[in-house]
């Protein structure tokens, strides 16, 4: 049974036009669909301050439905841009227009169908969840009954949680009242940005699981994100974003074909005496650290380069192969190599 | 209508289980009547001790002394005669003193028979303690009527000391509350909203609150109006205090509900002009306290603006606050709404004009 279910159990209760749904039933496995207008339109844009190009000239588009995420090191101007597509910044110079409308001009209008979790967003201490999604409501000119509340708490996995002070939630808990609040307004389309930035890795998974759901519904997602694993998992589609530049643009898959180095495999432990000998085999391989790494360019020479190396006698760990990840696509693309889990620049 | 409502229902919640702001709100107001009402509220303090050396001891100087005692602002105590006057004085850490010389009788006899004489008393004292000057009026007071005596001469102008009807006997109380009416509108709206600005800004809830649809003009007017029911909750608890523990006379008229109700916009809105300034909590308690404290003191909110030295007074016309203390103390004191309804007029100008610079200088976006 789904999570959602609280929320579709309303519907049934509730004229149709006003349907506690997340938005349309689009497209559920991304790609958005070409003949409608996007959701989010963004041509040249660019935000100077006095000697920073935060964000320089960049261009994209997301269909309905679709889970877009800009990826990059910290400082790459993602949430430059996210802000300026929430209304919250001017941009310097280009067009950005959000559900048909120029964020500069329109956005009294979106207002209500567009849900935010702003980066490092924090929870009103003294409000416990229940009173804190029905004051949010309120501020999109909507008024939840009991029951809606309680089934949006129970959609994002806080109901036993519902009468507790924000103060004393967990991190990853407050985290899903900020989505909780975010929906209020049954947006079309959600920002979030950063939403799992310092939240341990099964707090991390759980808001993944929520994510996909609400995708599932049709929503469209901006996610903004520096974790390399969080994009390959979540999104359809991949802006790689460094000094306020897109430098890649794709579904995480073709950006692994395209810009990956293919499959390797790694000699793990091997070091210096395990270089010399994979070299004298007339294999062209690397030292990362104490492991020695061969690039095999083509899955099908797997086997064979595997059998070449096989017979090695030099002390090591292990033998693993490996498939090329964004991590790679970051490494060529970028220079940006991961530390602790997170991008550097 | 129905976001300020929302909005002044939650941060209400929010204000309440803080504890800290109502304690301050609600409690502390009530202390300092407490406090101050049985400091000064006690009928014997109004009375200046003075120390009388009587060396004549004479009755001439036994009737100037009992004509001392009669002016009912002075409590008369001895100086033993043979002491010295200012080594006594020091060692009983006397305020005010009084040395009647002798030959006080002799030269009243003198100029009695048209001979000229002059006797000097000494007034000994700390000339800038109040209880001095009272001291100073009484003991001139009495001289005058001697000399008028002396001189065989009828007074010319009397005081008839008559009640006025309608007139509200007063006490230290009357004079007081309106005062601590005043500081409370000041103090509870400014250090609240310059704190809560500093806190909204470093956790980002403006940023929050700029994705949904409630303007900052909402937002504010939502927390004007909650302040101003909280005031009218502190209001009433002093009152209460005032009538069952000091007997208070003073009554909160229509017109002083209507300077409550402007100077809690007036002030709420300059917390929210200082926030705009404000970028952490610490800094946002400083500036608020470097405004609101000198305020406090010289706007007349424990002691009325006409015992200020003039340079002060003067600068008392700049404060905001002192038009609230003067309109509370006009109407609810003396019920003189004439003289309110200008300091009225005055407070909702300056509210008004804080309103709309806290609502355009505070800023939600990000640049």
């Amino acid at each position: 049974m789904s999570r959602l279910s609280g929320l579709k159990g309303l519907r049934a209760r509730r004229p149709s036009n006003q349907s506690f749904s997340w938005g349309h039933r689009g497209r559920r496995d991304g790609g958005g669909d070409p003949t409608a207008e996007p959701v989010i339109d963004v041509r040249g844009l660019t935000k100077h301050y006095a000697d920073i190009k935060a964000v320089d000239g960049i261009s994209f588009e997301v269909e309905k439905g679709q889970m877009f995420s800009l990826l990059g090191p910290n400082g790459a101007g993602k949430t430059t841009t996210v802000e300026i597509l929430e209304g919250l910044r001017d941009p310097t110079s280009g067009e950005a227009r959000v559900l048909g409308v120029d964020v500069r001009k329109g956005y009294g209008k979106i207002r209500n169908r567009v849900g935010v979790l702003p980066q490092d967003f924090e929870p009103f201490d003294r409000l416990k969840p229940r009173e804190a999604v029905a004051y949010w409501a309120h501020l999109f000119d909507r008024t939840l009954t009991k029951e809606e509340v309680a089934g949006l708490i129970r959609t994002v996995g806080l109901a036993d949680r519902a009468d507790t002070l924000a103060m004393n939630l967990s991190g990853g808990e407050r985290r899903r009242l900020g989505i909780a609040m975010s929906l209020v307004g049954k947006p079309k389309l959600v920002f979030l940005d950063e939403p799992t930035t310092g939240l341990d890795p099964g707090a991390r998974r759980e808001l993944w699981g929520l994510i996909r759901q609400l995708k599932s519904e049709g929503t469209t997602i901006l996610l903004t994100t520096h974790y390399l694993d969080e994009a390959e998992q979540l999104a359809d589609d991949v802006a790689i974003m460094n000094h306020g530049k897109i430098v890649a643009r794709g579904s995480p898959a073709d950006l692994i074909a395209k810009h990956g180095q293919g499959h390797s495999i790694v000699l793990a432990g091997a070091g210096e005496d395990g270089l010399s000998a994979v070299r004298a085999r007339g294999v062209v391989a690397e030292l990362q650290g104490a492991d020695v790494v061969v690039q095999v360019p083509l899955a099908s020479d797997m086997r064979r380069m595997l059998e070449k190396l096989a017979s090695i006698d030099t002390p090591l760990n292990e033998i693993y192969t490996r498939r090329a990840s964004l991590e790679d696509v970051f490494l060529n693309l970028v220079g940006a190599r991961m530390q602790e889990g997170v991008l550097a620049a | 209508m129905n976001r300020v409502l929302a909005d002044m229902k939650a941060f209400g919640t929010q204000y309440i289980r803080s504890r800290v702001g109502t304690f301050f709100a609600l409690v502390f107001p009530i202390l300092l009547i407490l406090l101050f009402g049985a400091i000064f509220g006690s009928s014997g303090s109004s009375q200046v001790t003075l120390y009388v050396q009587d060396q004549d001891n004479q009755p001439a100087s036994h009737a100037f002394t009992d004509a001392l005692n009669k002016t009912n602002v002075l409590t008369i105590r001895a100086i033993p005669p043979s002491a010295d006057f200012s080594q006594y004085i020091r060692d009983h850490s006397i305020n005010v003193a009084l040395q009647i010389p002798p030959g006080f009788q002799d030269a009243l006899a003198k100029a009695e028979n048209g001979t000229r004489a002059t006797v000097n008393l000494t007034l000994a004292g700390d000339q800038t303690q109040s209880s001095y000057g009272i001291a100073v009026s009484a003991v001139d007071a009495v001289a005058t009527a001697f000399n008028l005596q002396v001189a065989k001469a009828a007074p010319v102008v009397n005081i008839l000391p008559t009640s006025v009807p309608g007139l509200r006997h007063l006490t230290y109380i009357d004079l007081f509350l309106p005062g601590i009416i005043g500081f409370t509108i000041l103090s509870t709206p400014l250090f609240g909203m310059t704190a809560i600005c500093a806190e909204y800004r470093s956790r980002r809830y403006f940023k929050l609150l700029a994705t949904t649809k409630l303007s900052k003009a909402q937002w504010l007017a939502a927390k004007v109006v909650f302040h101003i029911v909280l005031l009218f909750v502190s209001v009433a608890l002093m009152v209460l205090t005032g009538i069952l523990v000091f007997g208070l006379k003073a009554v909160v008229t229509p017109m002083a509900i209507l300077i409550i109700i402007a100077g809690t916009i007036e002030f709420t809105s300059l917390g929210m002009v200082l926030g705009i300034f404000v970028r952490d909590p610490e800094t946002g308690a400083a500036i608020a306290n470097a405004i609101g404290f000198p305020m406090m003191f010289l706007a007349g909110s424990f002691f009325p603006v006409d015992a200020m030295p003039s340079f002060l007074q003067a600068g008392a016309r700049l404060l905001p606050l002192t038009y609230i203390n003067e309109g509370l103390r006009a109407t609810m004191t003396f019920g003189t709404d004439a003289t309110a309804f200008i300091d009225l007029l005055v407070t909702l100008g300056f509210a008004v004009v804080f309103f709309v610079v806290a609502a355009r200088g505070l800023s939600w976006k990000s640049r």
